[in-house]
């Protein structure tokens, strides 16, 4: 197993209710989340950027 | 009877939170909060004071990753009165040190009366590395996880572990900036996010409460320590927190309900620091009845206040001021009546 730090960004034009899952399925195609948070929010481009730590087998 | 207020408090950890960023001191607000409410459940990184710590008798001990499953509906939480604690020690730590930890563990068996099982040591070193991200936020890695999970798996399999004490080797450097600015008060903990990836992955794969101390050299002494950072600094090691905390830290369950179990429908309000609300846990809850409560008065270097995210939340200057709004919530009294002014009830327009 290895452990990464990503970063991600995501759209935030879904709502609220289909941003959880759309951050796991983003970070998946990294790794298994480990532990995630938006750290910060673009308003202009409605932008979430995700940092991120996955684990690969 | 109206059911347990229920109050989940959330100051991640790594993130240069002004109130609870340092040494346990979100620890005085957790024990305000306890005393308000029925149940509060929150993190180690709040409760844990190094060689301080005090016993909340209605606080849940609940680990990050597990906390965030139990805010999604995945996981509820199971009280206990007390678990066997198993602790893995870090290959990488050298003769002495290990020792100390022996004593603390020795010392938790013969003073608090905790069940401590035999330890384990890593088949390899750790090695753990330390980082900071782009937005100020502290993460870090270890080498080996494999030989974390393996010295896990014997102490849940052979020793009957029902929680995992792990204590890794964290790097001594004494001269850095970071350090420093942490010592006074200041900054981000170099040392969070690596010790919150290394709980996550034992609580991910095993469902099972962790908590973690690092083993660290200990520093000379400084005249300016700030009274933040001082609970860190009176001993040789980090562990009592982490055994007084385990020895009772909930189980966690996810199907073979009882009565006392406690899931996400039962948290009747989360509170986060404002700028914070980008989290997996207060996302989760935000879908919910459960009131979010955003404390303006806690800074961090996260940028994510709860409206940026469409999250309704009852933003507060202070942590005073979220108690109060808690203590109306658990009374059932609106908070607009405690105000001076208040309009006349106004008619509903229809279409």
């Amino acid at each position: 197993m290895t452990i990464h730090f990503i970063t991600a960004e995501i759209s935030l034009e879904a709502s609220s209710v289909d941003l959880i899952p759309a951050i796991e399925a983003a970070l998946q195609s990294w790794g298994e989340p480990l532990r995630w948070a938006i750290t910060t929010i673009d308003p202009n481009t409605h932008m979430a950027t995700v940092e991120a730590v996955v684990t690969c087998a | 009877m109206p059911k347990p207020y229920t109050v989940v408090l959330i100051v991640p950890t790594g993130i240069g939170a002004s109130i609870g960023g340092y040494a346990g001191d979100a620890l005085p607000l957790a024990r305000a909060i306890a005393a308000m409410g029925d149940r509060i459940i929150t993190h180690p990184n709040v409760l844990n004071g190094a060689q301080l710590y005090w016993n909340l008798p209605n606080a849940l001990y609940v680990e990050g990753f597990g906390l965030d499953q139990v805010a999604a509906g995945r996981w509820g939480l199971r009280p206990v009165r007390q678990n066997r604690i198993g602790i893995i020690l870090d290959q990488g730590i050298e003769p002495e040190l290990k020792r100390r930890h022996l004593q603390v563990a020795d010392a938790a068996r013969a003073t608090l009366g905790l069940t401590l099982t035999e330890y384990v040591v890593t088949d390899q070193p750790l090695n753990v590395t330390l980082k900071t991200s782009a937005s100020g936020a502290t993460w870090g890695t270890i080498e080996h996880p494999d030989s974390l999970l393996r010295a896990a798996e014997h102490l849940i399999r052979q020793a009957g572990a029902d929680a995992i004490a792990v204590v890794a080797r964290f790097p001594d450097d004494t001269s850095s900036a970071t350090l420093q600015q942490y010592r006074h008060g200041q900054g981000v903990d170099p040392l969070a996010g690596a010790e919150a990836v290394i709980s996550h992955l034992i609580v991910r794969t095993f469902q099972l409460p962790c908590a973690h101390a690092p083993a660290l050299s200990p520093l000379p002494l400084d005249p300016d320590l700030s009274p933040k950072s001082a609970a860190e600094e009176l001993g040789y090691t980090f562990l009592p927190c982490v055994l007084a905390g385990l020895s009772r830290a909930p189980q966690f369950v996810t199907g073979n309900p009882d009565r006392h179990d406690i899931w996400a429908d039962q948290i009747d309000a989360i509170v986060v620091p404002e700028s914070a609300c980008g989290g997996s846990a207060v996302m989760s809850l935000s879908q919910s009845k459960t009131r979010i409560i955003a404390v303006k008065e806690n800074l961090t270097k996260m940028q994510v206040p709860p409206q940026a995210l469409g999250i309704s939340a009852t933003t507060v200057a202070s942590y005073l001021e979220a108690i109060g709004v808690m203590v109306c919530d658990r009374a059932g009294i609106d908070p607009a009546a405690l105000k001076s002014d208040m309009l006349p009830l106004a008619a509903l327009h229809l279409p």
